[in-house]
C-alpha cells in the first residue's frame, strides 16, 4: 500500500513553528548590539549537522583565525548567550532540544543560521527526518552560507551579526543586446576535435586542471606557422618542466595525431 | 561428513572458508556468488542464519562489519538481510551472509544472542524495515526519533515518499535508558547539546558517588534520512557528494567507500593514478582528524596550551586539503570510476613541503604532550576496553587497536592506493585512553610517510575512467579505513539510474556499543575524556542533570562545570 504524498504531508514545518516575539524587538536588538559590540557571547546549537560546520567554528576560535580577538567567545550555556548559532538542517529529534535552547537564551537574542544546512536545509532540504533549516523553527537574523563556511567567512558573518559590517549583497542583471553572441572558443579548430581534446584532458587531469591544460594546448595548436605538426607537438611537450603536465600534453598530442591519421 | 558442494577455488580468497562452512553446516548454504575475488555472498536458510554468522565470526576470525536490510519484494518477493563479515584469519576477505525474510511473516531469528556485535544493526533494521528480530531482547528504537509514528518504516519501498513528514507524535523524549546496576545509583544525564564540538547525543551515567556503575546513551539525534534520499532523489554520482556529508570530519572516507562499493559491484577498473590520489587524500583527512583528537585529549586533561597548539598546527593539514581539493572540508572529489582533480608538479612540491613542516612541528608537540606529567596520570588505566569485549562487539580503528587487536582495513583488505605502500599497524596493549592516543600519534606519522611514498612513485595515466555501464541489481561492499576506523558501505544498483539500496556504516557506529563497558568502573570526571578517546565525531557534553536516587533530589550542573571538573578534578559538582 503506497501512501501518496499530499501538500499537508510535505510541509515546510509544522504548526509548532510559533515563537513569541516582543513588539519592539527591533529596538531591543539594536540596543543589545550597542552593548555587546566588543564582547559577544555565542552559544552553538547543533540541530543535526554533519560536524563540518562545528569543526570550522572550532577552527575559527583557535589561534590561526582567533575570533576571540574581536571579543567573540563561545560559551557553555544558552543562558549566557547573546548570539545563538544554529547549524544543521534541524532533524526531527533535535527540534525540541533546539527550541529549549532558544527559549533558554535571554531576550533579545541574535540568531545566526550557519552553513548550507542551517540556511536552507542544504542537500537535506526535503528529507523526511529534517525540517529544512533554522528559519523553519526560529526567526533568523543573519545567514552564514557555505558547506561548510570557511573560518574567514565565519569571522565575517559574526561581524555582520554584530553590526560591524553590512551583509554583502550584489545583484547584476545582464540583458542580451541586439546581435550579442557568445564568441565560439577556438573557432579554427574543428569542434569535434576540440571536444575530444577537452574530454581527454578531463580524464587525465580532472575538470579544473584538465581545463587549464586543454586551453594551453588549444592556444598552441592555433598558432600559425609552417613547422610540421609532430615537430611542434614534440617541442611543446619538451618545453614543459613538470613531468606530469608533460605526460598529459603528450597524451593530448596523441589525440590530435590519432584524429588526423 | 558431506563433501563440499563446490571445489575450493584458489583464485578466490575466502573459498576455503566457505567450503569449511559447508562441511560444518551441510544444508545451510543455498547459493554462493562472488562480487570480487575477495568478496563472496552466500545465501543461507533463514533458520540457519544465526549459526552461520556465529560460525564465521567465532571459528574463522570474522568481525561483523555491517548488516544491511533490503526490500527486495519487487525483485524476488522477499526482504533480504546481508550480514557482512570481515574475515581476518588465514584468508583475508569479505563474506556476506544473505538470508531472505518472507514478506508474509516479516520475522527473522536474531543473531545478537550469538554475536552481540549485531545488536545495533538488528535494531536499525526493525526501525527502517519493520522486520522483527525474534530473540532480540532490546526492543527500543535506535534510529528513528521518539516523535516518529509507529508502523511507518521509511526504507520500505512502498511505505512513503522520501519527503513525507508525519506530524510529530509528541514533544517529549520517551527513550528508556538501561541500567544494569544492582544497587541504587545516581543518574547523570549528559546532552544532547554539547558545547565544545560536534554531534548531539544523550548520555545517562548511573553513578554511585563518583564511580560510574553503568551507562546508556541515545544517539541518532542527527538521523536525516540519507539512505532514503540516495535511492530516490539522486543519481550514482550525486551520492558521492552526499556521502561526503555523512560526516564532516571523515566525509571523504565515506565518499571513497561508496564509490568503491559501486565500482566493485560493476567490476569497474579504476585507474591507478586515481587510486593513488584517493589514498593521499584519505591520509590528509586522517592527519587533520588525529590532530583534532590529540588537541581534544589535551583539552580534557586540562592542558589547554597543547589544545591550542595542536589546533594551530592542524591548520597546515587543512591548507594541504585546500591545496589538493579546493576545499578545506567536503572535498567533493570522487566520481564513480575516478577522481575530479589531478596532483600536478606544483602541488606535489607544495605537498611535500607541508608534510615536512607537519612532521617537524608535530614531533615537537607530541614530545611536549608526553612530557607533561599530568597526562599520564589522567589517561593511563582509564577507560579500559577489555580485548574480549572488543572481540564480541567488533569495534574498529584506534579504539580496537588500542586493545591489542591488529585490525586495519588498509592492511587487511588493501583498497585505493594502499597496495603500493608499506606501513606498520600500530597497536597498544594498555587497552586504555593512553594506548588509543599513542596509536593515533603513530598513525599520524604513518600518514606523512604514506603521502611521501605515494608521491615518490605515483603512477601515470588518466584519473578517470568512463568505460563502463550501469547494470541493475548488482551489489557489493566498499570499505575504507577512516581516521576512526573502518567505514563500510553496501550498495545495490537499481534499474532507473539510481541506487536500489545504499547502506552506510560509519566507523563510530561500530564503536558506540563498547563505550558502555569503557565507562563502567571509572569516575564521573573521566567520562568526557573516555568518550573523546573513541573520537566519536563528538567529544563532550552540554550539561549534566544529577539525579540522586538515594536522596530523591535532582540537580542540574552546567556542562562547563562538568568539563572544569574533568580538567581540574577538584570541588566535585555532585556534592
Amino acid at each position: 500500500m503506497t501512501r501518496h504524498i499530499t501538500e499537508t504531508d510535505v510541509r515546510a514545518a509544522g504548526p509548532f513553528a510559533k515563537v513569541d516575539m516582543p513588539a519592539d524587538i527591533a529596538r531591543m536588538k539594536a540596543s543589545l548590539l550597542k552593548d555587546i559590540r566588543r564582547s559577544a557571547y555565542v552559544y552553538r546549537v547543533d540541530c543535526g549537522g554533519c560536524n563540518a560546520c562545528e569543526i570550522e567554528i572550532f577552527a575559527s576560535i583557535t589561534p590561526v583565525f582567533d575570533a576571540e580577538r574581536f571579543g567573540i567567545k563561545v560559551v557553555a550555556s544558552p543562558r549566557h548567550a547573546d548570539i545563538l548559532l544554529f547549524t544543521g538542517a534541524v532533524t526531527r529529534a533535535m527540534r525540541m532540544p533546539a527550541m529549549r535552547a532558544y527559549e533558554a537564551a535571554p531576550d533579545p537574542k541574535i540568531v545566526v543560521s550557519y552553513g548550507a544546512c542551517g540556511v536552507s536545509g542544504g542537500i537535506f532540504h526535503d528529507l523526511y527526518c529534517t525540517w529544512g533549516g533554522t528559519d523553519k523553527i526560529v526567526p533568523v537574523d543573519v545567514y552564514i552560507p557555505g558547506c561548510p563556511p570557511t573560518p574567514a567567512a565565519t569571522v565575517y558573518g559574526f561581524a555582520v551579526a554584530l553590526g560591524l559590517l553590512g551583509q554583502k549583497l550584489k545583484a547584476e542583471t545582464h540583458v542580451q543586446a541586439d546581435g550579442e553572441r557568445v564568441p565560439l572558443a577556438h573557432p579554427s579548430i574543428p569542434y569535434d576535435l576540440r571536444v575530444h581534446i577537452e574530454r581527454e584532458a578531463r580524464r587525465m587531469a580532472g575538470y579544473r586542471q584538465g581545463g587549464d591544460i586543454a586551453e594551453r594546448f588549444l592556444v598552441m595548436l592555433e598558432q600559425p606557422g609552417i613547422v610540421p605538426l609532430t615537430d611542434r607537438l614534440a617541442k611543446f611537450v619538451a618545453a614543459e618542466q613538470d613531468p606530469r603536465t608533460a605526460e598529459i600534453l603528450a597524451r593530448l598530442g596523441e589525440v590530435v595525431t590519432g584524429a588526423i591519421a | 561428513m558431506h563433501a563440499p558442494l563446490t571445489k575450493p577455488d584458489t583464485t578466490r580468497i575466502g573459498s576455503a572458508t566457505i567450503a569449511e562452512l559447508r562441511r560444518k553446516l551441510p544444508h545451510a548454504v543455498l547459493d554462493e556468488s562472488w562480487q570480487t575475488p575477495t568478496q563472496a555472498t552466500i545465501t543461507v536458510k533463514l533458520d540457519d542464519l544465526p549459526n552461520v554468522v556465529s560460525t564465521l565470526y567465532h571459528e574463522h576470525d570474522g568481525w561483523l562489519s555491517v548488516m544491511a536490510g533490503n526490500d527486495e519484494r519487487s525483485i524476488n518477493g522477499n526482504f533480504a538481510l546481508y550480514y557482512a563479515l570481515s574475515m581476518e584469519g588465514a584468508e583475508k576477505s569479505f563474506i556476506v551472509v544473505r538470508a531472505e525474510v518472507p514478506a508474509a511473516t516479516e520475522e527473522f531469528p536474531s543473531v545478537t544472542p550469538l554475536v552481540p556485535a549485531a545488536v545495533w544493526h538488528e535494531r536499525e533494521v526493525r526501525d527502517m524495515f519493520g522486520l522483527r528480530p525474534v530473540g532480540l531482547p532490546d526492543e527500543r528504537r535506535l534510529v528513528l526519533p521518539d516523535d516518529w509514528p509507529e508502523h511507518l518504516h521509511p526504507l520500505r519501498k512502498d511505505a512513503m515518499d522520501y519527503r513525507l513528514r508525519p506530524e510529530p507524535t509528541g514533544d517529549d523524549e520517551t527513550y528508556r535508558f538501561v541500567n544494569d546496576a544492582e544497587s541504587e545509583t545516581t543518574v547523570v544525564p549528559l546532552g544532547p547539546l554539547h558545547i565544545t564540538s560536534d554531534e548531539p547525543g544523550h548520555f545517562r551515567l548511573f553513578v554511585d558517588g563518583e564511580d560510574i556503575i553503568d551507562a546508556d546513551y541515545r544517539m541518532f539525534y542527527v538521523h536525516r534520512g540519507m539512505e532514503k534520499v540516495a535511492e530516490t532523489r539522486m543519481g550514482y554520482n550525486e551520492v558521492t557528494f552526499l556521502a561526503d556529508r555523512v560526516c564532516g570530519i571523515c566525509g571523504y572516507a565515506h565518499s571513497v567507500a561508496y564509490t568503491t562499493s559501486i565500482e566493485n559491484a560493476l567490476g569497474v577498473q579504476v585507474p591507478e593514478r586515481a587510486q593513488a590520489i584517493r589514498a593521499i587524500l584519505l591520509e590528509t583527512e586522517r592527519m587533520h582528524s588525529h590532530l583534532l583528537n590529540l588537541g581534544l585529549a589535551c583539552h580534557f586533561v586540562g592542558f589547554d596550551t597543547g589544545f591550542m597548539q595542536f589546533f594551530r598546527v592542524r591548520e597546515k593539514a587543512m591548507t594541504l586539503a585546500e591545496l589538493l581539493t579546493g576545499s578545506r572540508k567536503t572535498y567533493a572529489l570522487n566520481l564513480i570510476g575516478g577522481v575530479r582533480r589531478d596532483i600536478l608538479g606544483e602541488q606535489k612540491a607544495e605537498t611535500l613541503r607541508i608534510v615536512s613542516e607537519l612532521r617537524e612541528e608535530v614531533t615537537r608537540l607530541v614530545e611536549m604532550l608526553l612530557a607533561t606529567p599530568n597526562l599520564e596520570g589522567r589517561v593511563k588505566g582509564v577507560g579500559l576496553l577489555d580485548p574480549q569485549i572488543a572481540r564480541e562487539y567488533s569495534p574498529v580503528g584506534p579504539c580496537v587497536r588500542g586493545s591489542g587487536h591488529k585490525r586495519d582495513t588498509r592492511v587487511d583488505h588493501p583498497f585505493a592506493g594502499y597496495g603500493r605502500t608499506t606501513f606498520p599497524v600500530h597497536t597498544g596493549e594498555g587497552c586504555d585512553v593512553l594506548s588509543r592516543t599513542l596509536v593515533r600519534v603513530g598513525e599520524f606519522f604513518d600518514s606523512l610517510s604514506i603521502i611521501e611514498q605515494i608521491l615518490a612513485d605515483a603512477p601515470g595515466g588518466p584519473v578517470l575512467t568512463e568505460d563502463f555501464t550501469y547494470r541493475p541489481h548488482k551489489f557489493a561492499l566498499g570499505f575504507t579505513e577512516a581516521p576512526r576506523g573502518e567505514d563500510v558501505h553496501w550498495s545495490m544498483t537499481g534499474d532507473n539510474q539510481k541506487l536500489f539500496r545504499w547502506r552506510c556504516r560509519a566507523s563510530t557506529y561500530a564503536n558506540w556499543p563498547v563505550l558502555r563497558w569503557m565507562l563502567r568502573g571509572n569516575t564521573v570526571s573521566d567520562a568526557p575524556l573516555i568518550v573523546a578517546s573513541i573520537d566519536p565525531c563528538y567529544s563532550c557534553t552540554d550539561r549534566v542533570t544529577v539525579v540522586d536516587v538515594k536522596k530523591a533530589v535532582s540537580k542540574t550542573v552546567p556542562y562547563k562545570e562538568m568539563e572544569r571538573y574533568c580538567r581540574e578534578r577538584t570541588n566535585s559538582p555532585l556534592k
